[in-house]
Formats: C-alpha cells, structure tokens, sequence
C-alpha cells in the first residue's frame, strides 16, 4: 500500500493480481451480474489508486479497507441501476432452488483454498441457516433490519436477535484466525 | 448502554444493519466509551474481510487489468 501511496502503477498492478478474484466474488455476490461486476472491479481499483492516501495501516489491514470500499461501492451500484429489480428476482429465484446458498460455498470439494479461508467458512457454515441469511442479506445486500423483516415475513426483533447471535458466533470464532487475516 | 450491549450493536453497525434510531444511541455510546470503542469498532470491521474469504474467488476478464492500468499510467502521465 505504501507503493501505491507513492503513485507506483506497478504496485497497482500487483495489488490486483493479488485480490481482484475475492473483490470480484465480493461484488458478484451483490450484484449478481458478470459484465456489471467486472466494470464495477475496474472502477473499485481506481478508487483504491485514487483514494491510497487515505489508507492507515493503524485503523485496519489493506484487505480490509478495500472489502468495505468495494461493498460499499457494490451496493451503491446496485442501489441505482434497474439492475436491482433484476438481480432481485435471480436472487429469489436462487435462494428458491437453494435455499442454503451460502453454504453451499463450503462443500468439501469446493474448499481449495487457504486454511483461513476454510476456516471462516466452517464458522459461518456452523451457523443455522435463518441466521446465516439474516447476515447475508445484511452484508451482501445492504438490507436494514426492517428490510429484512419484511423480505423474510419475520418479526423484527426476531432479525435483531438472528443478527446478533449470528454475528457474535462468528466475530468469536474469527478471534482464533485474527492473527492470520 | 452498557459496554458489552455496544459490542453487540458495534457488529451490527459495521455491516450496516443498524435502524437509524438505535444509530444515534450508538454514535451517544461510541462518545461515551472513547478509544475502547474505537478500537472495539476497528477489530470489528475484522467481519468484512471474513465475508469476503468466504466467497470462493471469481475470475475476472484480463481486458479489465489491461484497462485500469492503461487509465492509472496515462493519469500519472497527464
């Protein structure tokens, strides 16, 4: 990061190389469009060029910063294009056909990556599945709690509790791997 | 609000799940509580970067590298 503070294109490059597969997923899972997420990546890195200099090593690590930039920018895509409407319904029509769709990330012939990774997906796979789609709608979609309550004909205090139980499991089960992140 | 109560809405806040009403008790508490609550919100954005490795990566087409650097290198030109 501190090569690309200094302007170095080369360190960009690097950069992408390094995270433009799990920026991509991040963006896709959101937007559920291929084309719309790979111009939305390239406009994501130009903001990580254009917005270097505003990353501190002190307030969190560089993945980090870029996750919350990119979802940030994924969900204000998908806030404005007429694309919401559309991936609303790819949306449903997935979570009809499958209904544990985040889990299903985690079978066993899929887990080919990092230890790390497999790990925080063991957490958020241990989950149960009204609280794993509480999180998801929340993180991936962008959706309030009332959002959520209403998508899912559920009481609202039941969301909260699904969200923060959820997220407690997961923040915890996270500490052990804080090291590795 | 206790501080183990602005842990838990501190997990909501940074997926930005929290109601507009129970952010401005929040922003109240992360006053109250200072650097701990800074440093507790910090270590929480910890679940963005998980959420992300839980995704398997995507592929993305070359063109798009091949675009952005072209844009960064005739930007640091101009």
């Amino acid at each position: 990061m501190k090569a690309i503070q200094a302007e170095d294109p080369d360190a960009l490059s690097q950069l992408y190389d390094r995270y433009n597969g799990i920026l991509k997923a991040l963006i896709l899972r959101v937007i559920h469009n291929e084309a719309e997420a790979d111009d939305l990546l390239q406009e994501i890195f130009m903001e990580i060029w254009n917005q270097a200099k505003n990353f501190s090593s002190q307030k969190g690590k560089p993945l980090g910063w870029m996750v919350t930039l990119a979802r940030r920018r994924a969900i204000d895509g998908l806030r404005k294009k007429q694309a919401y409407a559309r991936a609303e319904e790819r949306l449903q029509n997935e979570t009809e056909q499958q209904p544990d769709a985040w889990a299903h990330n985690t079978t066993e012939e899929e887990i080919v990556l990092s230890d790390t990774r497999d790990l925080i997906r063991k957490v958020i796979a241990g989950l149960p599945p009204a609280q794993q789609q509480a999180i998801d709608l929340a993180f991936f979609r962008g959706m309030s709690q009332r959002e959520i309550a209403a998508k899912t004909n559920t009481p609202l205090g039941t969301v909260k509790t699904r969200l923060e139980l959820g997220l407690k499991k997961i923040y915890d089960g996270l500490k052990e791997l804080r090291g590795e992140l | 609000m206790s501080f183990k109560e602005f842990q838990n809405q501190s997990r909501l806040y940074v997926i930005g799940a929290l109601e507009a009403e129970e952010l401005e008790e929040f922003e109240k508490a992360r006053k109250k509580f200072g650097k701990k609550a800074e440093d507790y919100i910090g270590e929480c954005y910890g679940l963005h970067e998980a959420f992300a490795l839980s995704l398997r990566p995507a592929k993305s087409s070359a063109a798009i590298k091949d675009r952005l650097m072209a844009m960064v290198r005739s930007r640091k030109e101009a």
